[in-house]
């Protein structure tokens, strides 16, 4: 049975409308990431299913059980939020206990109970302390400890790593998907990070303008991103994005930097319609000397991150172009300020219209 | 910012003493006044050297006044507990019905809310003499003239406002997470209020109580209106002084220093809360 | 554009009531002509510090600060002839955007038209064209954020000190307009120190980045030489994503050889590497490793086989979490390696990636330990 079931939920406030007949399911034991920029009404939705604002349409049911008119305090959901909202006046500990507090555990279940998970976290050692004692990190895990202690059937994470130090962030990025494992909870978890949403999410619900743009597995979202603003949200780098127009002239090519590339029959059906082509920095491949079919361009920066290098492209005609190298390869092109050649396969561009944004999928005969 | 010349030091130390002193003078002088008698009081030029004497606080304390032309009951300690009985009845009363209401003004938008709000508070804009003719026929054919529970009411119109600005403040401070967070965990609104938003707020529901007893106390305007002299809080009480002998200055400078007293205590205490830091760390940023 | 040299310069707070707490320790650093620096470290290490000492907001308790050979320590803010984009932005709210970014530039009595296609190219570069008619109270954080950095670099100061320039920018956004300032500072040749507490900030942008922890200098170098020598254990671990492994290891010798075992938690041997290792027998130390520099899958002789516990596919590379001998250890393959919560896999270490670093003092002992 799916733990969580949201089913045409919309909300609209003075503003505007935030969400836009919003349907999703989440099975216990799975993690479904709702990914989107700021102001994209993933909070407002995390809220309603925890109880705190009410859908102005649609029903919300946990584990089969309507509950779209429940207050917060029947509906046995844990939430962990961005900004930690830890109870200033209690100690780490009875921050912790809270939930067990109100299903009125009694007294020794309840100390086990805190214990244990504030070990499993971590966090053991400073259950005495206030909050405004911890770290941000200390803090952050604690604000978890108190969702997860109760054991709840649907859990809530409102970016929960947002306020926290990177480094901090890419060890929990390790962590979480092992400990939400462990309590089978059905789980949503709201993020801006789309390393973070790859790394956690067995689905990602991507969310822009109160809809749900797309719904698949991280790999189908980075492989085959329905929109041209989908593209663009994955992938560090940006997704570089070239204006161009297919002609088919017995084979299809679009132009791209003054030079034709060929494109696969499969995408015929898009001939004479204006389009964007999308082709990932990784994709793009830069070498020092001249090759046949590379393209020159004016390699203007070098930035190495992390374990690649960003390169920042400028072609003749002042067109940016962004592609990224391995570290060891980085070495040879120095600080920029040089001339290189650029090619890459077309079989790597995505070809998106350019007036709907939506991408062009292959058609097979 | 570095280098601030010794000059701009010495500039700023006189500027700053000029200013205390401006202030703090009257208060010196009254203190000073309640310990002379009345000769040395009108003394010209009047001194700062002087044999002090303990009269006037006595003549307050017993009650009894001696003057040169007779002597004279002075009601004045009554007037004390009539001052300290309005002013904590009233504050009590307001308390319980404004912090609720701050509460449901913080939380709950709802239409004419903030209109409502603007209306309370401009009760304290208004000079009470606007009201008091009104008042005071509402109060005769109520029965309520000369009564503790009719001042009482009346002195919420000083304090309800300040309670619900004030304290309306400090829930509206209180980040909307933390109580929601409470909720979710699985406690109930009423408890939530009780555990969560009010200890949350208690600085602030301190610092608006004291301002309001303070308020309370100071006020003249209804307490002479709408009560006899058997219910005068001491600011009414202070005209007692003025005999047809003449005016014991003595006796009112003991009279200020023993009403101003408490409440300036009750002031210097209340700054620790008021400075007391609200977020306290549980909320980022 | 000019040379900036911190000489052993030191910032005590004395807050009254409280110890006085030192949040600059004799920290010497020199910026050449055009250089980009960053101060990168986590926050309290005292890096916006000593930003606010070279701007003129703080005094500096010792040493010197002199720009072009001149002192200007002593100097207020407005006599250095420094561009400063702050953290809190502190744009001016009655100016619009173009106005604030405009700023600077009238004292310096440019013509109008001069002006107007300066900041209009400006505004092209950090993409707040849109925006430039508005006032700062309306517009979002990141905008604000961005309109303050063009402010600062318009005028195209001998020096620009930029306080955290990109933290509230929008994560498609941060790549693109990284790479255009880069160009920009590389262009006009302007010295600019920023400050961050992202690593992979400062890597991406500077020249040289100056590590700082608790108010010391850790190192000093270009982001190639922090990441492959780096000179502590705190550098190690602070820069790159992911951190590099680090375990506690033991050496022994072996005959005439010597090998290094890598310890796991309860000090048991996960991994033993056979190398040339000149330090003293049973010498503590940690041994670290780069996850990128992790041989997974290797066909040669293995040196442990790790236990996947999670494979990240983040797009353009994999990141692995395996254990080894109860040891978490994260790898970045070059390709997509196809493995499952559970599987085995053969990890190689190669020597020259192995790092010593001292168990006590977290010096470094030795970057790559080479084959003989």
């Amino acid at each position: 049975m799916t733990s969580l079931e949201l089913r045409n939920i919309s909300k609209g406030f003075k503003s505007g409308k935030v969400l836009d007949d919003v349907s999703l399911s989440v099975k216990a034991g799975e993690i479904v990431v709702v990914f989107g920029p700021s102001g994209t009404g993933k909070t407002v939705l995390l809220r309603m299913i925890a109880g705190v604002h009410y859908p102005d349409t649609g029903s919300i049911a946990i584990d089969g059980e309507d509950v779209t008119d429940a207050s917060p305090e029947a509906r046995g959901v844990g939430m962990a939020f961005q900004n930690f909202a830890l109870f200033p006046h209690f100690s780490t500990f009875e921050n912790i206990a809270s939930p067990l507090e109100a299903r009125e555990t009694p007294a020794g279940r309840l100390k086990e109970q805190v214990g244990a998970i504030a070990r499993m976290l971590k966090i053991d050692h400073v259950l005495g302390h206030a909050p405004r004692e911890l770290s941000n990190g200390q803090k952050q895990r604690t604000a978890l400890a108190r969702a997860l202690v109760a054991q709840p059937k649907v859990l809530l994470l409102d970016d929960p790593l947002r306020n926290v130090d990177a480094k901090l962030r890419y060890e929990m990025r390790l962590e979480l998907p092992r400990l939400l494992r462990t309590f089978n909870a059905a789980v949503i978890y709201v993020t801006q990070d789309y390393k973070e949403a790859m790394a956690l999410g067995d689905y990602i619900a991507v969310l822009r303008n109160g809809r749900i743009e797309q719904w698949a597995t991280p790999m189908s979202v980075y492989r085959e991103p329905v929109s041209i603003d989908v593209a663009r949200l994955f992938g560090d780098p940006t997704i570089n994005l070239l204006s161009c127009k297919l002609t088919v002239n017995g084979t299809g090519s679009i132009t791209l930097f003054d030079r034709r590339v060929p494109i696969a029959e499969t995408y015929a059906h898009a001939a004479g319609r204006d389009l964007v082509a999308g082709l990932r920095p990784e994709h793009v491949v830069v070498s020092e000397s001249e090759a046949p079919d590379a393209i020159p361009f004016d390699l203007d920066a070098v930035m190495p991150v992390n374990v690649r290098s960003v390169l920042y492209l400028r072609g003749a005609k002042g067109e940016e172009l962004l592609a990224t190298v391995g570290e060891t390869e980085a070495a040879k092109f120095g600080r920029g300020q040089r001339k290189v050649w650029v090619r890459f396969a077309p079989s790597h561009l995505l070809l998106f219209d350019a007036a709907s944004g939506q991408r062009i999928a292959p058609q097979v005969h | 910012m570095n280098q601030i010349s010794t000059f701009e030091k010495i500039v700023r130390g006189v500027l700053i003493a000029l200013v205390l002193v401006f202030f703090l003078f009257p208060i010196f002088w009254i203190l000073l006044m309640s310990f002379q008698n009345n000769d040395q009081i009108l003394r010209i030029p009047p001194s700062l050297f002087f044999e002090p004497t303990l009269q006037n606080y006595l003549a307050l304390l017993t009650g009894r006044l001696e003057t040169t032309a007779g002597n004279l009951d002075i009601a004045f300690m009554r007037n004390l507990g009539n001052s300290l009985l309005l002013s904590t009845c009233s504050v009590l009363l307001s308390l319980a019905l404004g912090v609720p209401a701050a509460y449901a003004f913080a939380r709950y938008k709802f239409r004419l809310g903030e209109n409502i709000a603007f209306t309370l508070l401009s009760f304290r804009f208004a000079p009470p003499l606007l009201v008091l003719l009104p008042l005071s026929l509402f109060f005769k054919q109520l029965h309520l003239t000369d009564t503790y529970i009719g001042l009482i009411w009346v002195y919420q119109l000083i304090c309800l406002p300040l309670i619900l600005w004030i304290v309306r403040g400090y829930f509206e401070d209180i980040s909307p997470d933390i109580e929601h967070a409470y909720r979710i965990s699985g406690h109930g609104w009423w408890k939530t209020f009780r555990k969560i938003a009010i200890p949350l707020a208690r600085p602030g529901i301190a610092a608006a109580g004291l301002l309001a007893f303070i308020f309370a106390w100071n006020n003249f305007v209804f307490a002479l209106i709408l009560a006899s002299a058997a219910k005068q809080p001491v600011t009414v009480g202070a005209l007692a002084f003025v005999t047809a002998s003449g005016i014991q200055y003595g006796q009112i400078a003991a009279a200020i220093v023993l009403s101003v007293t408490p409440t300036l205590l009750l002031a210097l205490y209340a700054q620790r809360y008021l400075v007391e830091g609200l977020s306290l760390g549980a909320v980022k940023g | 554009m000019a040379q900036l040299l911190l000489d052993n310069v030191s910032k005590t707070y004395r807050p009254r009531g409280k110890e006085p707490v030192q949040a600059v320790k004799r920290v010497s650093l020199d910026v050449k002509d055009g250089e980009i620096v960053a101060l990168l470290g986590s926050s309290g290490c005292g890096k916006t510090s000593m930003l606010r000492m070279i701007a003129g907001f703080e005094d500096v308790t010792e040493g010197a600060i002199r720009i072009g050979g001149k002192e200007i320590h002593l100097l207020p803010p407005a006599q250095r002839d420094v561009a400063m984009a702050f953290e809190g932005y502190s744009l001016y709210p009655p100016l619009k955007v173009r106005e604030n970014i405009g700023f600077a530039l009238l004292r310096e009595r440019g013509a109008s038209a001069d002006i107007e296609k300066r900041v209009k190219h400006i505004a092209e570069l950090l993409e707040i064209t849109d925006i430039l008619d508005r006032y700062p109270t309306v517009i979002s954080a990141g905008q604000q954020q961005r309109t303050s950095l063009a402010r600062a670099l318009i005028r195209r100061a001998p020096v620009s000190l930029l306080d955290e320039p990109m933290s509230q920018l929008e994560p498609q956004l941060r790549a693109i307009l990284r790479a255009r300032l880069k160009d920009y500072l590389i262009e006009h040749k302007m010295t600019t120190v920023f400050v961050t507490h992202d690593q992979t900030e400062a890597i991406a942008l500077a020249d040289r980045i100056a590590v700082m922890e608790k108010g010391e200098l850790q190192q000093f170098g270009t982001p190639a030489e922090i990441k492959q020598s780096p000179s502590n254990l705190f550098v190690a671990s602070f820069i790159g994503e992911p951190p590099m492994n680090i375990f506690d290891a033991a050496i022994a010798a072996e005959g005439n050889a010597s090998a290094i075992s890598g310890l796991g938690p309860n000090g048991q041997p996960a991994f033993r590497l056979k190398a040339p290792v000149e330090a003293a027998n049973g010498k503590r130390v940690r041994l670290g490793i780069r996850p990128h520099l992790i041989e997974i899958g290797a066909n040669g002789s293995a040196d442990a086989t790790g236990k996947v516990i999670t494979n990240h596919w983040l797009g353009d590379q994999s990141h692995i979490c395996f254990e080894i001998g109860g040891c978490s250890v994260v790898g970045v393959p070059d390709k997509p390696v196809e493995a499952q919560a559970g599987d085995a896999l053969p990890v190689r270490f190669p020597l020259g990636a192995v790092h010593l670093f001292d168990a006590e003092s977290g010096r470094a002992l030795a970057h790559g330990l080479g084959q003989r």
